[in-house]
């Protein structure tokens, strides 16, 4: 079998949009700072609309594999390239889809080497999506690192607060998680005798005897934990996060740190079920410590985006806690808080973006009454943060409640002590936007405009998304059911 | 017609023949370059066009393979990439371009004689014709005085690891009474856990060690590298490295996978990229940095050679290619930023992407191929050399390299730092490349992106040229 091609390679054609896009902003001369960011739009928008298509046009009944392509790459070395879809990563293909196309439309108003920003942004977002559709651990792997090598340069050029320090720890933590990652899959590889990276092959039951599960599991936890922000490897994030230009947050935040976590599905729990099942209580209480450590740090922070990035922290424990559950519900809810939990977070670091660039502090004392001045603005910021605390009505919530609930049932008192740590959250956060956004305003950003319609665009976007799939939640929880039940019930019990 | 699988080593004689005419004729900066140019560009030529040719010469004792070809044909591109970075030569005095070029191909002709050597004797006297030849180039420098300490130490410990290699070449011959490599892998598998044939062929491997400036053999490097002129250095940080890869994969070879010979490559590997990252962590130069990058390196090729199993040494030849086209590209940077010839500190990068944005970049991707970040053929090179080591089951050994790795990044980011981000403290002015320089930029980052994405072609023609070394 050398080739096999769906009728149109539609995967394929998704990272193809952000290689032509990123040559053909290479070919534009700099000073043509508009149209490079026309040519943004538009190839981020086909990749956008290619994903809407794979997510609508999946055959929920089949499930399985679909729109695979396969080509034989190195032929002694069993490496393949190999894309495919499935309920586990189209979520997460939309997600990128949506967050890179309305964070491209956030950075309508960059100035300063444009060109080289939204080049570095192709490349990042090419690593994503190919780190999502893989499936073949060698390409996993590279499109892993090509997703990290991009921010260093995006957070270090065009960041602010300590920005130098912030990208530089991110880069170096993230790639050391690459350092256990290489030699783990080079292990499966060789350990399982097939000599192939191909997943679909290394899954079959039987390649790994279960001392091997138990041991390459760790190294993949490990490895990719770092970008997830496992506690308490998230030391990376909250620095990260707040010395990146925002769409470099939302891309990061939103789906980079999704890359962790789907790595920890894809390869860690896909491969080694036998090691996942025999950790589980480690990554419980791992998650659990992140939830709870992300709120209460965050209780402390002056600075909105500290505030935000450490929300993420938790939010990524309810991931984690979901993935540790070992049970269909926990496994879905966990697919579907990285998606809620990637638009939720695009939104606040989008609206959070808006509200720096015009009064340059996001220092919450040195704020108020943000709400009289821009009033569509802070409606942003604040449905993003109810959402944060699990309000009906938006994604988020179904995600948390189906994580909760298969948690409650196998870890009863790591689950209230997170649902505990969560309802304090949410006393936070309404102290945050009370503070941030009515009370006592300052006189000097009383002249400020309020957002306009163009730049409002990508956070409707957003809101949209949330409130559709808050209101339809089996959209999204049907279609993970079709990819969950399958694996789940070929686990070896 | 049986000489002329013996072309590319008359091809270079000539050309040494050529330039030892033009120097003793009056200086011309112009003439030598144009000349040397033309003659390389036809060594690639020639070289290339003999790279399927097979047989042998000298009563087996020279033999000519795929193997020796593909290297040959690497040598050659060397050759003629280092003369590309001559356009200027303001690190050299004019009266001594023509010695230059001079010592430049008979050095090149050393080491292609050297690939092809079947014999102890021969592998010798190929070797030092090399060597003598580095050393005269290696003090060429005008101005200074630290490419005199360069030289000297160069020398004297060139001559040192001579000693001991005659010493182990002496000790192989005793154990097994032959110098013809083909009699040797016969006999020596049976006899290397007997001390001398042991001591012998590790003995042997120093000289290669030198030359691959493996730790310990290491001490030359960060001077010579500082001390040279920009484009000697270029020359000793590509084409030598390659030609000792490639004989560190014939002496290996013979081992057949004896366990101790691997314990004692391990040891070294591990210590070599341990010490070469550390300390490259603090360089202030970017020629010195490269330097330590290079004793790093050094421990990375190792890896694949000490797996002694047909892909690890495929691994390896895959790596000497791809190890050729990112240092260079790094060389060429520097020689485009130092167009007087001096040393180029990482700090005076500054600005770059403003100087030459094609430059910065083609910096950028050299950088990150060393550091081993895909899609470049440095990481595709390290996969490959990993891959193997974990068929051996050296699970730790991969571990360690990688950590290394992460290591290492920290200062080629720094390198990257610089060119992209630092403020430079003068506004310095636009580089400008020539039409066939911005060609040639263009080039080396496509063959380092390519070469990474599409790595099958070369890994194949790797395993082809290994086959017929075995």
């Amino acid at each position: 079998m050398s080739m096999e091609l769906a009728n149109f390679p539609y995967l394929s054609a998704i990272l193809l949009s952000c290689v032509v896009g990123l040559l053909v902003i290479l070919f534009i001369p700099r000073e043509r700072e508009a149209l490079v960011k026309g040519v943004s739009l538009v190839f981020s928008g086909i990749a956008l609309a290619l994903s809407i298509y794979l997510y609508c046009a999946y055959d929920r009944t089949i499930g399985g594999l679909q729109f695979v392509e396969k080509l034989l790459w190195v032929e002694p070395l069993g490496i393949h390239y190999f894309n495919g879809a499935d309920g586990f990563n189209l979520p997460l293909i939309l997600l990128t889809g949506i967050v890179h196309f309305t964070g491209v439309l956030t950075m309508w108003e960059l100035r300063g080497r444009v060109k080289e920003f939204f080049a570095f942004a192709f490349v990042l977002v090419l690593g994503v999506f190919g780190f999502f559709m893989s499936m073949d651990l060698f390409f996993l792997f590279v499109w892993y690192d090509v997703s990290l090598f991009p921010m260093y340069p995006l957070i270090a050029i065009w960041g602010t607060t300590r920005k130098e320090y912030g990208a530089l720890k991110l880069f170096l933590y993230l790639l050391a998680g690459s350092a256990l990652v290489l030699p783990g899959i080079l292990y499966l590889a060789v350990a399982s005798g097939l000599h192939t990276f191909d997943i679909v092959a290394l899954m079959q039951p039987g390649a790994l005897t279960p001392g091997q599960q138990r041991f390459a599991f760790v190294l993949f936890y490990l490895g990719f934990g770092i970008l997830a922000g496992v506690w308490p490897f998230h030391t990376w994030s909250p620095v990260g996060h707040v010395a990146a230009p925002t769409s470099v947050s939302m891309i990061h935040a939103g789906v980079l740190m999704k890359v962790g976590a789907f790595g920890i599905l894809r390869v860690a729990i896909f491969l080694c079920p036998i090691g996942w099942e025999f950790w589980a209580p480690v990554m419980a209480v791992l998650a659990t410590i992140g939830i709870v450590y992300g709120i209460f740090v965050g209780l402390r922070q002056t600075d909105l985006k500290y505030v935000v990035a450490f929300s993420s922290v938790s939010h990524m424990g309810i991931v984690g806690l979901g993935l540790s559950t070992v049970t269909a519900e926990g496994l879905n809810g966990a697919v579907f808080q990285m998606f809620a939990h990637g638009i939720m977070t695009a939104l606040l670091f989008s609206s959070l973006g808006y509200i720096y660039d015009k009064t340059h502090t996001k220092l919450i004392p040195d704020l108020g009454g943000m709400s009289r001045v821009m009033p569509v603005a802070s409606g942003y910021f604040i449905v993003a943060a109810l959402a944060g605390m699990g309000v009906p009505g938006f994604a988020s919530f179904w995600a948390e409640v189906t994580v909760f609930i298969s948690a409650l049932k196998v870890y009863p008192a790591l689950g209230v002590l997170a649902i505990c740590a969560l309802v304090l959250s949410a006393l936070y956060m309404l102290r945050v936007v009370q503070r941030t956004f009515y009370g006592q305003g300052n006189e000097r950003y009383a002249h400020l405009r309020d957002v306009s319609f163009s730049l409002g665009l990508p956070r409707m976007i957003l809101v949209a998304v949330m409130v559709l799939f808050g209101l339809f939640p089996r959209l999204m929880l049907d279609l993970i059911q079709t990819a969950v039940i399958p694996f789940m019930g070929g686990l070896p019990r | 017609m049986k000489w002329l699988i013996f072309g590319p080593e008359i091809y270079f004689l000539a050309v040494a023949a050529v330039f030892l005419i033009l120097s003793m004729t009056r200086p011309n900066r112009r003439r030598d370059f144009s000349a040397a140019l033309f003659l390389a560009s036809l060594g690639v030529a020639v070289t290339l066009a003999t790279i399927r040719l097979e047989g042998s010469l000298f009563h087996g004792a020279y033999r000519i393979d795929l193997f020796s070809q593909l290297f040959k044909g690497l040598l050659s591109v060397g050759f003629f990439l280092v003369v590309c970075l001559c356009s200027s030569l303001s690190g050299i005095h004019e009266a001594r371009h023509s010695e230059f070029y001079l010592l430049l191909a008979t050095c090149t002709l050393g080491m292609m004689l050297l690939v092809s050597s079947l014999e102890l004797l021969t592998m010798y006297v190929a070797l030092e014709l090399a060597s003598y030849s580095l050393y005269a180039l290696v003090p060429l420098r005008s101005g200074g005085g630290q490419q005199m300490e360069a030289g000297i130490k160069y020398f004297l410990s060139g001559i040192a690891t001579s000693a001991l290699m005659l010493f182990g070449l002496a000790s192989l011959f005793a154990a097994t009474q032959t110098t013809l490599i083909s009699e040797l892998i016969l006999k020596l598998p049976a006899l290397l856990n007997t001390p001398m044939a042991f001591i012998g062929l590790l003995l042997t491997l120093c000289g290669f060690f030198f030359k691959l400036a493996l730790f310990p053999f290491h001490i030359w490097a960060p001077s010579v590298y500082q001390g040279a002129a920009n484009q000697v250095t270029a020359f000793v940080a590509t084409a030598t490295k390659v030609t000792a890869m490639a004989m560190l994969v014939r002496l290996v070879s013979m081992g057949n996978g004896n366990t101790s010979l691997a314990h004692v490559l391990i040891a070294l590997a591990i210590v070599s990229m341990t010490y070469g990252n550390l300390v490259a962590l603090v360089q202030k130069d970017f020629k010195r940095l490269l330097a330590y990058s290079a004793i790093a390196h050094a421990g990375y090729s190792l890896i694949g050679i000490l797996s002694m199993n047909p892909t690890g040494y495929a691994a390896a030849v895959f790596y000497a290619l791809a190890y050729l086209a990112m240092t260079f590209t790094c060389f060429w940077v520097v020689v485009k930023i130092a167009s007087d010839g001096r040393d180029v500190p990482i700090v005076q990068l500054a600005g770059l992407h403003r100087r030459s944005p094609l430059l910065a970049m083609a910096l950028m991707v050299g950088v990150f191929s060393l550091g081993g970040i895909p899609p470049t053929i440095g990481f595709t090179g390290k996969f490959l050399v990993f891959n193997a080591a974990m068929e051996r089951g050296y699970f730790l050994l991969v571990l360690i390299a990688m950590i290394n790795v992460v290591v290492s990044l920290y200062y080629y980011i720094q390198v990257v730092k610089a060119a992209f981000l630092l403020a430079p403290d003068e506004e310095l002015p636009p580089i400008h490349l020539s039409a066939p320089a911005t060609i040639l930029t263009v080039v080396m980052v496509v063959v380092i992106v390519v070469g990474g994405i599409w790595p099958s072609h070369l890994f194949e023609l790797a395993r082809a040229a290994v086959q017929a070394l075995l």
